[in-house]
């Protein structure tokens, strides 16, 4: 397996593997390293079945069930393996119909064009999330990473004093109530709770300081609610700036994976009343974002 | 003397030295500042002593005063200026800081935002001079963005798609963006929060250029979802105010700044506002039509 650098310290290519069989301890072990020390990898031409999906995904921690799947009646879902996240443009099962303008899932899918990072509406976010390129639009629809180490790393020791033991209120109805659509939650009204969270978090391996931002969180805690906004879409400029962010332009059959605890990612527009695409992703169980499980700052800092 | 104008950046604001702007103009110097204008957007005038009546004497030059809307929005006996002058400090009618939960200090975080003054009017604003008075130590730049360059860079297939958009403005979307709910401008105000009609590109006829009609105050596009439209543009935003297009200016105080809001949007800077004086004010001049009107063109 050889690991090089797309760019340097934040995203890796990873070629001379198979993924689509079963890993040895050793590989799992080298490609936990390189999520480590670069925090997104891309996996070209990996021409992987869900069920691989899940087996390979599988080797990095427990899996995931999307809210999505969650909120939806069994019927309706496209995939009966509840693992499995669909990142795409069609009317759920009929894969030939492309979803309406004013369908209800898409308003809430265009939420993931904002900065955020995955089910940090949990009281357990997301870990690794896997994502695999099956469709391709002909132009747009990318995904961007925006790399929190090196935001956190950049702030100014003012700024960095004033966020390091700052708590904020998650919820998947923020995200979708910045761009004017309301989530109901059909009778599960406990997943729109807010959830609290540290705005820097640790990472249990490496240590480093990251900013645990997202488009989900609504709030700050002790802090007025227009106050925390607008602080909030300073700091969220500031650690989306072109030098923290790579662009994944998706070649059918990639797999990208990246870590929730130290990256924001979100889709770019493309033609979707009219182009398909199709994206499958997988979720881990994240580790070491409890408020409770990350130490305290450290006197000597 | 000579009015000279200095770029501050290659191709958007400068700083103009060599006139006196608190006594009465000539009509040629006003057609400088307005040339000037209509070549910069932004234009930086430092040392002008003004008060509220040199001020707005000056700004008559330029056309007709609007009535701030922070007027417009609250009782006469709330408002420490005089209703043509917008009262860009974190003072109360008092002169004292306003409180951390003040509701005027809360909704005027939406100065945070970019914005078009006034875009939230069908006859939006031409000019805004800014006037600074008292200037804290630290932060409260304001920002400028140049919509001329930001429409010129879009590549053709967006201008195409945005050339006829109509979008939706209303001071209440600006404010919901920070959730500050509507209904906090009290129920005798709603009237005032109704959204306005506007073109998205407008097209100046004096420099005969396009630029992007964009602001925090937009809420929607005529004919789209509201998701689909604020998540558009939220990208336009993002495009329009990358680094190479805008200008932070770092106020001292008797500095004056005017800027055009058919071809800008600008934005305010985080301060200590809660320990520290920012006493800025701000005069405002009327434009001349809807955009709206200008579609057949």
């Amino acid at each position: 397996m050889l690991i090089q650098p797309i760019q340097p310290g934040f995203v890796g290519l990873v070629t001379d593997v198979d993924i689509c069989q079963p890993l040895t301890a050793r590989q799992v072990a080298q490609i936990e390293g390189g999520m480590d020390s670069f925090a997104v990898l891309a996996f070209p031409n990996q021409p992987v079945t869900d069920e691989q999906q899940v087996a390979f995904s599988a080797n990095f921690g427990e899996l995931e069930i999307p809210l999505a799947a969650q909120m939806m009646a069994p019927e309706k879902r496209r995939f009966q393996k509840l693992e499995l996240g669909d990142i795409s443009n069609f009317d759920g099962k009929n894969t030939d119909k492309l979803r309406d303008r004013d369908d209800s899932r898409r308003m809430y899918a265009l939420a993931n064009r904002l900065w955020h990072s995955d089910a940090s509406f949990r009281a357990v976010g997301a870990g690794y999330t896997l994502l695999h390129s099956r469709v391709n639009p002909t132009k747009g629809g990318n995904t961007e990473f925006a790399d929190m180490r090196a935001a956190y790393d950049a702030l100014d020791s003012k700024t960095k004093a004033l966020v390091d033991d700052m708590i904020v209120g998650h919820s998947i109805v923020y995200s979708r109530e910045q761009i004017g659509f309301e989530v109901k939650g059909d009778g599960n009204p406990d997943n729109l709770k807010p959830v609290k969270h540290r705005l820097v978090v640790t990472h249990p391996v490496t240590g480093r300081k990251s900013l645990y931002l997202s488009s989900h969180i609504g709030e700050i805690e002790g802090w007025l609610i227009p106050e925390a906004r607008a602080f909030l879409r300073d700091l969220t400029e500031h650690a989306t700036q072109p030098q923290f962010v790579y662009s994944h332009k998706w070649e059918v059959n990639d797999m990208v994976m990246w870590d929730n605890r130290t990256v924001m990612h979100r889709a770019t527009r493309f033609d979707d009343l009219n182009e398909r695409r199709d994206l499958r992703r997988t979720s881990l169980k994240g580790v070491g974002l409890g408020i409770d499980s990350v130490p305290v700052r450290q006197a000597a800092e | 003397m000579n009015m000279t104008f200095t770029p501050l950046t290659p191709n958007f604001a400068a700083e103009v030295s060599g006139i006196d702007l608190t006594r009465p103009l000539t009509a040629e110097q006003v057609k400088a500042i307005d040339d000037g204008m209509d070549r910069w957007g932004v234009l930086v005038f430092h040392d002008q002593h003004f008060d509220d009546e040199t001020q707005l004497a000056f700004s008559r030059n330029f056309g007709a005063l609007e009535i701030s809307s922070g007027a417009e929005l609250s009782k006469p006996e709330d408002n420490r200026l005089r209703p043509e002058m917008a009262d860009i400090s974190n003072l109360d009618v008092q002169s004292k800081l306003r409180g951390a939960d003040d509701k005027k200090r809360l909704g005027a975080l939406g100065n945070r935002l970019w914005h078009s003054d006034a875009s939230f009017r069908a006859v939006p604003a031409k000019y805004s001079l800014l006037s600074a008075r008292i200037v804290p130590p630290t932060g409260g730049n304001t920002e400028f963005a140049d919509m001329r360059a930001a429409y010129d860079a879009l590549d053709d297939a967006t201008k195409a798609e945005i050339e006829d958009l109509i979008t939706e403005h209303s001071n209440a979307f600006s404010r919901e963006l920070i959730g500050f709910p509507k209904a906090a401008y009290g129920a005798e105000f709603q009237d005032k929060l109704r959204p306005v009609r506007h073109r998205l590109v407008r097209y100046d006829d004096r420099t005969q250029r396009k630029s992007l009609y964009l602001s925090a105050h937009i809420g929607e596009i005529v004919g789209w979802p509201v998701p689909e439209a604020r998540a558009y543009i939220r990208d336009l935003m993002e495009h329009a105010t990358q680094r190479a297009f805008v200008f932070a200016h770092r106020w001292k105080v008797w500095d004056l700044v005017i800027w055009d809001n058919r071809t800008t949007m600008h934005r305010a800077r985080r301060y200590n506002d809660l320990t520290e004086v920012r006493d800025m004010r701000r005069s405002t001049i009327r434009g001349e039509a809807m955009t709206v009107q200008q579609a057949a063109e």
